[in-house]
């Protein structure tokens, strides 16, 4: 993006978010969802903007878990692994994804379409095990269950 | 139109009894984050085709979650005249001979779970008729038996984004009544009810409202705790998914005796459909005038604003939970001065969890002594559990306070599912501890947890049948809180690093007798000296795996002895 | 004022004081890491202040640098219990900074010569094993001197102290603040020719100014300018002081009385 239409932008969300309550994380959280990640020009333009000093913008975005620093992947898998996803066996479900498609909980693949995360709780653990792709949470996935799974996001198995 | 008096609220709630019991059949999808897992949505999706001609004769809507999670999708149907009916476990296939058969005036046997033939929403009384004698009533069932639905009172029967169908079942009268009190006289009601937080620690609302409001300040805040970060535990998430109105009519009655004219909702981003439902009911209630200027014509204004978390569990302390409003990095600091006193902006707040604010409409309504007659002496009212795990019927069990938790675990829940032996549940998410079968007896108020060494918490029941390690469940707990300490105080921060690198030992049967008593001594420095209620009860995991399944450790330690 | 007991002493304070500036006023000593008394607030994160407080039957820990006066208030600053704590974490501390030279003397002087936890791996560390992550160096950088160089970065076992992106941070003043305010001594900075190099802090480079008539060093390029708008906000509250009282107010206004290296 280059620079005027990211402060575009930037401004845009800027004056969306005017009220005090809640306004650096809305802002951020906004930019995130428009860009997918939170890049370093943004977080530079909005530390001059707002008057904050840049080492107190980046402690914030590394201290909450929401936050990306870096570009994801095309669809994001994130297994809960709650108390009861993870009595239910939600490490093996992690296990197997990362087998499957050969990157580490954190990663993406090298060619960008999915990336796997993990969560505490959705909060749908009656369903449990847990997993959501991108915005749809499915229940009761088992590692058996994740080549098909996975095939509707256009996953060919090798 | 905004309401302006209690005539207003009448009129509305006569259209939404058409909507909820008038001369359409009312077909109702429970669309929760939970029913949406199952495919509710498609069953939902299919009804919404197969009826596209049939507009005149039924009436297709959307509602909450009714708790009993494991027979999801629930479909309630309701043909004029007859009980409402709940069926289980609908196919998006089943829905066209399900219609058939309601068009006939029939309900399909074997899709029926049970019938309601009348409703106590406790501001209203529902009676929807009688008849279908062969299918069980809602309270024969073992799962509702035990219960008793305050909070959970409009869950699943109403439609979350229909501010008519609320009022209709005798939504925002408790408002109106509080507006026609003083504010000191809702306070005593609050307190006469004996109303103890829900988030917790189990303080008395009444006395925290009153000490914020007794605090002098041209501004004051109230806020909703809705960062529910317990693993295991999603009342909160049902409540504003399926009742945001109860949640915010809470609110302004809150902020009417303490004070404040704002109000803040703080959300874990991980909730989407509760955001974006109780961004309906705001907006829905600024329409109808119950947010915003003189509310029910009144000299009162009050409004309410949705803060999104980001994805840090300690944010639901509350003085993290302000620095992350303020948007700083959500790190506790130390109390005194409590938020009651020094709170968001340094004004006075009272923050307050969903579930409590739930249950300010209901003690408004049946007036504090009622209320406070339910329940257990010093713990009244109900209290909503997520009761999940190996246990055989899932779902949320809202029972009152002072009921036994085997009734919960085996009458309820039915024990569990897969003929293993019921181990122990585990409380109180990961400040809480694990409770032996032989603790079952236990009647579940906020003292006679404290005594078994864990905590009500927010409401979160995990199940563990005899396959479950007690110390892989402790190393979860530990792993848990260690992450997710905000790392400000030594203590948490590298003890809970030291505790989990102890467990790791003794798992991988590395572990000796001095490692077993350095980990009660760290544990005891920990819960003693850490700066916040994370780290205060952090080793409550570990500490009541240690009393109450300490031969697991040993064994593990003696394994790697041979 | 109220009547306060510690340990056998009895004393007198203003109702709301701060125990442990009181303490330590007294030349009682408590142990303490993250308390400095340029901060109005109290910041908690050391947890070595603890002590004993006695409240009728019950007795509980809590820090002193939290805890306000009020009358009859009762503590005890080396009871057993706050001793076995104390230890406790110091050997938290011991593996967690092994290269501190003061919580070494402090462990010995409460009977300890080894943790019983596993000292912190690292190869290289940029706070040369010495950080316990006390908080000072950066509310000293943000609130004092307002520049904001440095903050935490992540959270919980992973909290680290840096500039952001661990890069080079061009809001440095060079002041030192950190340096100088750091209890064990972790933060490390040196002067290279004309530049001081933040080590610590991604090493962060600060132009020094020189002097026009003798070439010499005098301070950070950063400082003297801040001084110079100082001086001019304070033109006429400056006129009538000789060269020293103008030198000693001008550094109170720059550092809230903060002990900063000798002036240059
Ligand atoms: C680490 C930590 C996490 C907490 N998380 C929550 C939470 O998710 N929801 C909540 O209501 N209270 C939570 N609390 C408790 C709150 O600090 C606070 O006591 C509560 O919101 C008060 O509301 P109540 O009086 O209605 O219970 C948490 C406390 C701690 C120490
Ligand atoms: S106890 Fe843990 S979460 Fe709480 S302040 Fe200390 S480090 Fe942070
Ligand atoms: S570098 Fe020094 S002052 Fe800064 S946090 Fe670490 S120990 Fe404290
Ligand atoms: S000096 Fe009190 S906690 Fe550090």
């Amino acid at each position: 993006m280059n620079n005027t239409k990211r402060a575009k932008e930037l401004e845009e969300i800027i004056l969306k978010h005017s009220s005090p309550a809640g306004r650096i994380l809305s802002i951020l959280e906004e930019i995130q969802e428009r860009e997918g990640y939170l890049s370093k020009e943004s977080l530079k333009y909005i530390s001059k903007r707002l008057n904050i000093p840049l080492a107190d913008l980046y402690s914030l975005v590394t201290f909450y878990s929401f936050f990306n620093l870096e570009r994801g992947g095309k669809h994001t898998i994130t297994v809960c692994m709650g108390t009861a996803c993870y009595v239910k066996g939600a490490p093996k479900i992690i296990e197997e994804l990362e087998r499957r498609l050969g990157i580490k909980e954190g990663e993406t693949t090298s060619d960008g379409i999915f990336t796997i995360k993990s969560a505490r709780c959705f909060g749908a653990c009656s369903m449990a095990p847990v997993v959501r792709i991108n915005e749809r949470i499915y229940g009761y996935v088992f590692p058996e269950s994740l080549p098909s799974l996975l095939k509707l996001y256009g996953w060919k198995e090798k | 139109m905004k309401i302006r008096s209690l005539e207003d609220l009448e009129e509305i709630a006569h259209r939404g009894i058409q909507k909820i019991k008038g001369e359409k059949i009312r077909i109702a999808v429970g669309l929760g984050t939970c029913g949406i897992a199952t495919g509710a949505d498609y069953v939902y999706t299919y009804f919404e085709n197969a009826i596209k001609d049939l507009t005149e004769r039924v009436f297709l809507t959307k509602v909450g979650c009714f708790g009993y999670c494991s027979e999801e999708p629930l479909v309630k149907v309701t043909i004029p005249g007859k009980p409402l009916t709940i069926l289980s476990k609908v196919n998006p296939e089943e829905t066209e001979e399900i219609l058939r058969a309601v068009l006939s005036g029939e309900i399909p046997d074997k899709k029926a779970l049970c019938k309601i033939e009348e409703w106590n929403h406790i501001t209203e009384y529902m009676v929807y008729g009688k008849g279908l004698a062969n299918i069980p009533s809602y309270s024969d069932l073992p799962f509702f038996r035990g219960q008793l639905k305050l909070v959970l009172r409009n869950a699943g029967l109403i439609n979350p984004e229909d501010l008519e169908e609320y009022i209709a079942i005798g939504g925002y009268k408790s408002l109106h009544k509080a507006l026609n009190m003083k504010p000191e006289e809702v306070i005593e009601e609050v307190k006469r009810a004996g109303l103890r937080g829900r988030g917790g620690a189990g303080f008395p609302t009444g006395l925290k409202w009153e000490i914020t409001a007794k605090n002098e300040s041209d501004e004051k805040y109230v806020i909703c705790n809705a960062d529910e970060g317990d693993p295991g535990a999603y009342m909160n998430r049902n409540e504003l998914e399926s009742d945001p109105h109860a949640v915010i009519e809470g609110m302004i009655i809150g902020g009417y005796a303490i004070g404040a004219k704002e109000g803040i909702i703080y959300i874990r981003a991980e909730y989407p459909l509760a955001i974006k439902r109780i961004e309906t009911a705001i907006k829905q209630a600024r329409e109808y005038g119950l947010l915003g200027e003189n509310i029910f014509g009144s000299n009162f204004s009050f409004d309410i604003k949705i803060v999104k978390g980001a994805g840090a569990f300690v944010c639901g302390e509350e003085t993290a939970m302000i620095a992350s409003i303020e948007g700083k990095t959500g790190r506790p600091r130390p109390r005194p001065p409590f938020p009651a006193e020094k709170g968001l902006w340094g004004k006075p707040t009272s923050i307050n969890n969903v579930e409590t604010w739930c249950n300010i409409p209901i003690i408004l309504a049946m007036g504090g002594e009622r209320f406070s007659k339910v329940g257990k002496e010093n713990n009244a009212g109900t209290k909503v559990f997520s009761l999940v795990g190996e246990v055989k019927r899932i779902g949320l069990v809202e029972v009152p306070l002072g009921t036994k938790l085997k009734t919960i675990v085996h009458d309820i829940g039915g024990g569990s599912p897969s003929g293993l032996k019921v181990k122990a549940v585990q409380i109180g998410g990961p400040s809480g501890g694990c409770i032996p079968e032989e603790g079952f007896d236990t009647p579940i108020d906020y003292e006679s947890l404290r005594d078994l060494g864990t905590i009500m918490g927010s409401g979160g029941m995990v199940v563990m049948s005899e396959k479950t390690s007690m110390v892989e469940t402790a190393l979860f707990f530990i792993g848990f809180t260690s992450e997710e300490s905000c790392g400000k105080c030594t203590p948490c921060r590298e003890g809970l690093k030291q505790m989990l690198h102890i467990l790791h030992k003794i798992l991988s049967r590395r572990g000796s007798e001095e490692d077993l008593k350095l980990l009660e001594e760290l544990s005891m420095t920990i819960q003693t000296t850490s700066l916040c209620g994370l780290g205060k009860t952090a080793p409550n995991p570990v500490l009541t795996t240690l009393r109450y399944f300490r031969e697991e450790y040993e064994g593990l330690i003696n394994d790697g002895k041979d | 004022m109220v009547k306060i007991k510690i340990n056998d002493q009895n004393l007198y304070a203003r109702e709301g004081e701060n125990i442990l500036k009181l303490a330590l006023k007294e030349g009682i000593d408590i142990p303490h890491l993250c308390y400095h008394e340029i901060f109005e607030e109290p910041y908690g994160a050391c947890r070595l202040c603890i002590v004993e407080v006695i409240k009728d039957d019950e007795r509980f820990i809590t820090t002193s640098c939290t805890l306000q006066a009020q009358n009859g208030l009762e503590i005890l600053t080396q009871s057993p219990e706050v001793v076995k704590h104390r230890k406790i974490l110091l050997e938290l501390y011991l593996a967690q900074a092994p290269n501190a030279e003061n919580i070494k003397k402090l462990a010995e002087k409460y009977g300890i010569e080894k943790s019983r936890f596993p000292k912190r791996a690292f190869v290289t560390d940029h706070l040369n094993g010495k950080c316990i992550l006390c908080g000072l160096c950066i509310r000293v950088c943000g609130e004092v001197m307002k520049a904001g160089v440095i903050n935490y970065i992540g959270r919980g076992p992973s909290t680290k102290i840096n500039t952001p992106f661990f890069e080079e941070n061009p809001d440095c003043l060079g002041c030192l603040a950190c340096v100088n305010i750091c209890p064990t001594e972790a933060v490390s900075a040196e002067e290279v020719e004309n530049r001081k190099i933040l080590k610590s802090w991604s090493e962060t480079k600060v132009k020094m100014k020189e002097c026009k008539n003798c070439g010499s060093l005098f301070t950070t390029y950063p400082l003297w300018e801040k001084t110079k708008s100082l001086l001019m906000e304070m033109d006429t509250e400056l006129e009538e002081l000789c060269p020293n009282c103008k030198r000693e107010l001008l550094i109170k206004k720059l550092t809230k009385n903060l002990p900063l290296p000798k002036p240059y």
